[in-house]
């Protein structure tokens, strides 16, 4: 009687890109991460709906000249790391490292905006609930924008070692998905704390 | 430590129907009366199909007969039939029935006479009566067959206003005031407890709610108008003034012209005191000795509570428990 | 599948193995043993918050006893709760899903082996933290639910609470990671043919749960942590008087808390559609609607969190919105139901321990069902909302509807993990002494709930009326643990002497029985080709065709990935070996989390490990960078 046949391994090892496990993992994570900034855009919703005066007597609804410019600089920082992104399947090191760097630099305008942005408040998140929230959802966000830094700096140390090429580039898009996720949530982010107090 | 005995009210026991005395199902008011009724629906509605399925699933598993045999067509159906649609059908009928009774206890069956704010603390209820200009504490007066509006808040954290003989409960949340009513069908006296754990002192957080005929309702809202009456004799007097000294009116308030400093509100407004049946939210007998005893020391029947041990000399804790005996 | 071959199994065995002694078991990233110890840690804490109940039992077996003063019952009963719904229920149903879902689908291991033992010592960190609070007498004391204002800066000034919030967000990254890693492996890693319509049902139930975690966590992350920054840093969300609302807390909280309990409820629901068939010897019936029902339930589950706030005066519209949803919820439940018995009715049952635990649960589950629907109704839940009803309902709903799956789990599966049988009579007494006692301690509460007896009271008064059905419920209490007591003699007796157990010991039809007990550390030396929803019926093992992944003189950690609907084979994925990097980034949580309630600069400090560790972690192996 024979047996059935032990197939052996015609398939491909190793493959790279959409659909692979730690792309998977990483769109996960993201869902994860939009479902705590829905969480807590819901707060922001929720307190402004029991309360008498939104923004609270004493505080002005928000600027919105340094957060929209600081929104586009978020994200144009989406383009060079797209290209980063596209170049990478193709054993392009030069789109890898340039745009990442080039990424990595808009983030760090991001970020020094917001400080100065911050350093304008002149209330903070033990004023009164409205602060809390306001500080806890930018601050949480932007910390979001500190791990994308240092995540792509990871990745990038690892494109210097000469580690990634046309067929070993997984790395390199879980971090732009992940930075795309950053640039992505801040517009709900924006609309809500920037653009809602004036129109709703 | 609560090695004092702590006595309940006979009346509270001796008002009650086929429950206890907090019983959902002793109900005395139109409130607690509908939810009952739902209540009864619902439990049989819901055994009888369980007992079936209890019972087909128990025959099924040991009958022993040999069964066998791969998917049946008729499979799908059966499932469908008896896990979808006849629940479903009930289900209905229960969704519709629910909100019928919920919509009409939700709101008083008969315009309100007037108002008690009933706001929650660790571990008493102040009660207000501001269509009558009354303030009291921990035992709140009905008019019988009249529809009273409760006003509820909290001045600490999350309490909830509980009288099951009469209604469901109604959360005392801090920021929020809830509206609620209560009516009692009968005369009675009806015992409620704190339904939301609010700290050390939940367990025995109890109030009583006594619903009297019109005429003696008003006769104790005219005594509780009454401020209470200066001190009569040198003991009394001396009372009064323990009770200044001690530190007892930075908590509690006593109206009256020879108290005009006696306004605090972290404890219970204590004008009526004597009048009242129970001490210590409806915990123990209003006595003079379980007064003395509680005075002394509240920690050994209500460990945690917010009013601290009174040390006093004998003779001055015997003025001060005769002066609050006169606040009747 | 092919016949056995010595050498390429030892070579896998090496390849797979852990690393051996203590360091060993620090760096283990295998699944079985990752999934074992979940199962152990978790039996754990059911002992621990088991031993809690007795004694808060003790304290309201007569009025105005003094066995806990009222700040240690407070304590008592807020450990018991967090300790069951968090350290134990979802823990253990992971651990099993952890251990089973590999092998019934045909892999090797978790798509993040890492991962996965990361996820546990955070887990284990959880747990050990919160009791060393409490034996150091600063639990948290709020009720495992921990309203504020009460659990705020203002009315729990002491730790407790902050140490309930650590465990808290220790144990959702934990199930937040369990939960990706099921996703993935469910999706990618199924044996070549395992279509989607031929996934266990206990796979369905744990995809369904993972997916349930992902959407549920993440507001209790958010709502935990804005409790300990009211706490710490000064904010309001919490706090009235500054525009914050107590409410906001009970919504958060009920948006995860309410699926939370679909969350334990579903893989045991899973564990039961697996071990109805094989006590009754024929496939599942309605194998298609019990999927949709579990999906159904998922998806339901998050419309229904209201019913806990009742209470709270929201407008009635609403409540009879989710009223409804609550009352429709029960249907996929019935139809579930109804699928096991007609498999039952079609079938022959072979009576086992496992199949009378299931037996149990079904019996639990329609009771403590009917009470839920009972208490779905916003008037009927006026009465007895913050009542021992509700006690008594989630009580048969968890312990009945999860505990006793749990339980008929570790009879069915006993042989797989360990090579032995679990012991039949012992198992019958055990049985019996459970169910029986649950009766006892849980069906008078809803006596006491009706009578008006709140929740969460360290006493009551004599006179009202309770005290029979309290003492009652103390003996039930007592001799439930009995049970438990002889299942755990059963587990030691077992071990040591029990009898052997082959490969498949029940007759069994999914993969997990086609291996030896306990499998080998790389569970099939071939990958299987499945053609039907239950293998090992359709197929014998002489009959099955399957695939070798690995170069036989050379194996690696090879799995293969398969795709997403059919199960069409894809490609081979490498999967890493033993590490300790999982343990120092857990470690450097802890610091971060722990170091908030001590110094502030711990939080960098712990912060910057962490980093370090998930960067040493991820960085590739040396061979992968070129010359």
């Amino acid at each position: 009687m024979s047996r059935p046949p032990v197939r052996h391994l015609e398939l491909p090892r190793m493959v790279q890109g959409h659909g692979e496990t730690v792309w998977w993992g990483m769109v996960f994570l993201v869902t994860i991460e939009t479902m705590v900034f829905a969480s807590l855009i819901l707060s922001y919703f929720y307190l402004k709906a029991g309360a008498p005066a939104w923004p609270p007597d004493g505080i002005a609804a928000p600027d919105l000249l340094l957060p929209t410019v600081n929104t586009f600089i978020l994200l144009a920082s989406v383009v060079p790391v797209a290209w980063a992104d596209r170049g990478v399947r193709t054993g392009n090191t030069v789109a890898v490292r340039a745009g990442k760097m080039t990424g990595q630099a808009l983030l760090v305008v991001f970020l020094v905006l917001k400080v100065v942005e911050y350093a304008g408040y002149d209330y903070d998140w033990a004023t009164n609930a409205y602060g809390s929230i306001v500080w806890t959802t930018t601050g949480f966000h932007t910390a979001h924008v500190a791990v994308a830094l240092i995540k792509s700096s990871v990745v990038l140390a690892l494109s210097w070692k000469g580690y990634f090429n046309a067929d070993r580039y997984l790395g390199v898009q879980a971090n732009a998905l992940y930075w795309y996720f950053v640039a992505g949530i801040w517009i709900p982010v924006y609309l809500t704390l920037y653009l809602s107090p004036w129109v709703l | 430590m609560t090695g004092r005995a702590l006595a309940v009210s006979g009346m509270a026991v001796a008002v009650a129907g086929c429950g206890g005395a907090q019983s959902v199902f002793s109900p005395a008011g139109p409130g607690a009366s509908r939810i009952s009724d739902l209540a009864w629906i619902l439990i049989v509605g819901t055994i009888v199909p369980a007992a079936v399925v209890i019972g087909l699933i128990l025959y099924a598993v040991f009958r022993g007969r040999r069964g066998g045999g791969g998917p049946r067509v008729g499979d799908t159906r059966v499932i469908l039939l008896g896990g979808a649609v006849f629940p479903a059908l009930i289900l209905l009928t229960f969704s519709a029935l629910s909100a019928r009774y919920s919509a009409e206890v939700a709101v008083p069956p008969s315009p309100p006479a007037f108002t008690i704010e009933v706001t929650g603390h660790q571990f008493w209820w102040e009660a207000r009566y501001p269509d009558h200009g009354v303030v009291t504490a921990n035992e709140i007066h009905v008019p019988v067959g009249q529809t009273v509006r409760l006003q509820l808040a909290a001045s600490d954290v999350i309490h909830s206003f509980w009288v099951p003989r009469l209604h469901g409960k109604m959360d005392q949340t801090p920021g929020h005031t809830n509206v609620w009513w209560m009516q009692a069908a009968e005369p009675g006296v009806y015992r409620g407890q704190c339904a939301e754990f609010c700290g050390l002192q939940h367990a025995l957080m109890a109030m009583l709610v006594i619903a009297q005929p019109a005429a003696e309702f008003d006769a104790w809202i005219a005594r509780m108008r009454q401020p209470a009456p200066p001190p009569a004799d040198p003991l009394l007097e001396r009372g009064r003034q323990v009770f200044f000294e001690a530190g007892c009116a930075h908590c509690h308030a006593i109206q009256g012209s020879h108290v005009l400093r006696f306004t605090g509100s972290v404890g219970p407004d204590l004008t009526h005191l004597g009048s009242r049946r129970m001490l210590a939210a409806a915990t123990i007998e209003n006595s003079r000795e379980l007064l003395r005893a509680f005075v002394v020391d509240p920690h050994v029947f209500k460990p945690g509570v917010r009013m601290p041990a009174t040390r006093l000399p004998a003779d001055q804790l015997d003025a001060l428990i005769a002066y609050l005996a006169t606040l009747q | 599948m092919p016949p056995a071959d010595p050498p390429l199994d030892a070579r896998l065995a090496s390849v797979w193995a852990t690393g051996p002694g203590f360091y060993g078991w620090l760096t283990a990233v295998n699944h079985r043993a990752i999934g074992l110890r979940y199962i152990v840690t978790a039996f754990v804490f059911l002992l621990l918050g088991g031993l809690l109940a007795l004694v808060m039992r003790l304290q309201l077996a007569g009025p105005e006893l003094a066995v806990l003063t009222p700040g240690g019952y407070n304590q008592f009963f807020t450990m018991h709760g967090s300790t069951m719904m968090f350290l134990f229920a979802v823990p253990m149903l992971e651990g099993i899903g952890i251990y089973l879902t590999p092998l019934m689908i045909g892999t090797r291991d978790m798509a993040f082996p890492r991962l996965n033992a990361f996820g546990y010592w955070v887990y284990a960190i959880a747990g050990v933290t919160l009791y060393v609070a409490f034996l150091f007498g600063t639990a948290p004391d709020g009720g495992w639910f921990n309203y504020p204002p009460f659990s705020g800066p203002g009315y729990s000034p002491t730790a407790g609470i902050d140490f309930w919030v650590t465990m808290i967000t220790f144990i959702e990254v934990a199930a937040l990671v369990a939960s990706v890693e099921l996703i993935v492996t469910v999706f990618k890693q199924r044996a070549p043919g395992m279509s989607l319509n031929r996934l266990p049902l206990f796979v369905w139930a744990q995809l369904v749960m993972a997916f349930m975690i992902v959407f549920a966590m993440p507001p209790l992350m958010l709502v935990s942590v804005q409790l300990m920054l009211d706490r710490v840093i000064g904010t309001h969300f919490f706090n009235a008087a500054a525009g914050g609302d107590p409410l906001l807390w009970q919504h958060l909280f009920w948006i995860f808390g309410h699926p939370d309990v679909y969350i334990i409820l579903l893989p045991a629901l899973g564990i039961v559609s697996m071990i109805v068939p094989v006590a009754a010897r024929r496939p599942m019936a309605g194998y298609t609607l019990v999927a949709v029902a579990i999906v159904a339930l998922g998806f339901l589950s998050f419309g229904l969190w209201v019913h806990h706030m009742y209470a709270t005066g929201l407008p009635v519209l609403g409540m009879n919105f989710f009223a409804a949803v609550g009352m429709m919820i029960t249907i996929p439940s019935a139809v579930q139901i109804f699928a096991w018995l007609v498999t039952i009715w079609r079938g022959r049952i072979v009576m086992t321990a496992a199949f009378l635990h299931v037996v149990g649960f079904l019996v639990l589950l329609i009771m403590g069902g009917i009470t839920g629907i009972m208490v779905s109704a916003p008037a009927f839940d006026w009465q007895v909302h913050d009542t021992y009803f509700v006690v008594a309902h989630f009580h048969y709903v968890i312990v009945g509807g999860a505990l006793f799956p749990i339980l008929a789990a570790l009879y069915f599966w006993f042989p797989k993990m360990t090579g032995r049988m679990l012991g039949e009579r012992l198992g019958r007494w055990s049985f019996w002494a459970t169910f029986v006692g649950l009766h006892v301690l849980f069906f008078p509460m809803h006596i006491l709930g009706f009578e008006g007896m709140p929740r969460r009271v360290y006493t009551y008064l004599a006179g009202l009326g309770w005290d029979g059905m309290n003492l009652t419920s103390t003996i039930g209490a007592f001799v439930m643990a009995a049970g438990i007591l002889v299942f755990l003699v059963n587990v030691f007796v077992s071990l040591l002497f029990g009898a052997r157990a082959g490969a498949d010991p029940w007759g069994g039809n999914t993969l997990e029985w086609a291996t030896s007990s306990p499998p080998p550390p790389y569970n099939f030396p071939t990958i299987p080709v499945v053609r039907g929803r239950d293998p090992l019926w359709d197929e014998t093992a002489a009959e099955r065709e399957s695939w070798a992944t690995s170069d036989p003189e050379h194996p690696r950690r090879e799995v293969m990935v398969t795709t997403l609907l059919d199960a069409a084979p894809d490609h081979i994925d490498l999967l890493p070996g033993p590490t300790i990097w999982p343990l120092w980034a857990a470690v450097g949580a802890a610091i971060a989390f722990l170091g908030s309630m001590i110094h502030l600069l711990l939080v960098p400090l712990g912060a910057l490990v962490a980093t370090v560790a998930f960067v040493a972690w991820l960085w590739p192996p040396r061979e992968e960078f070129p010359a």
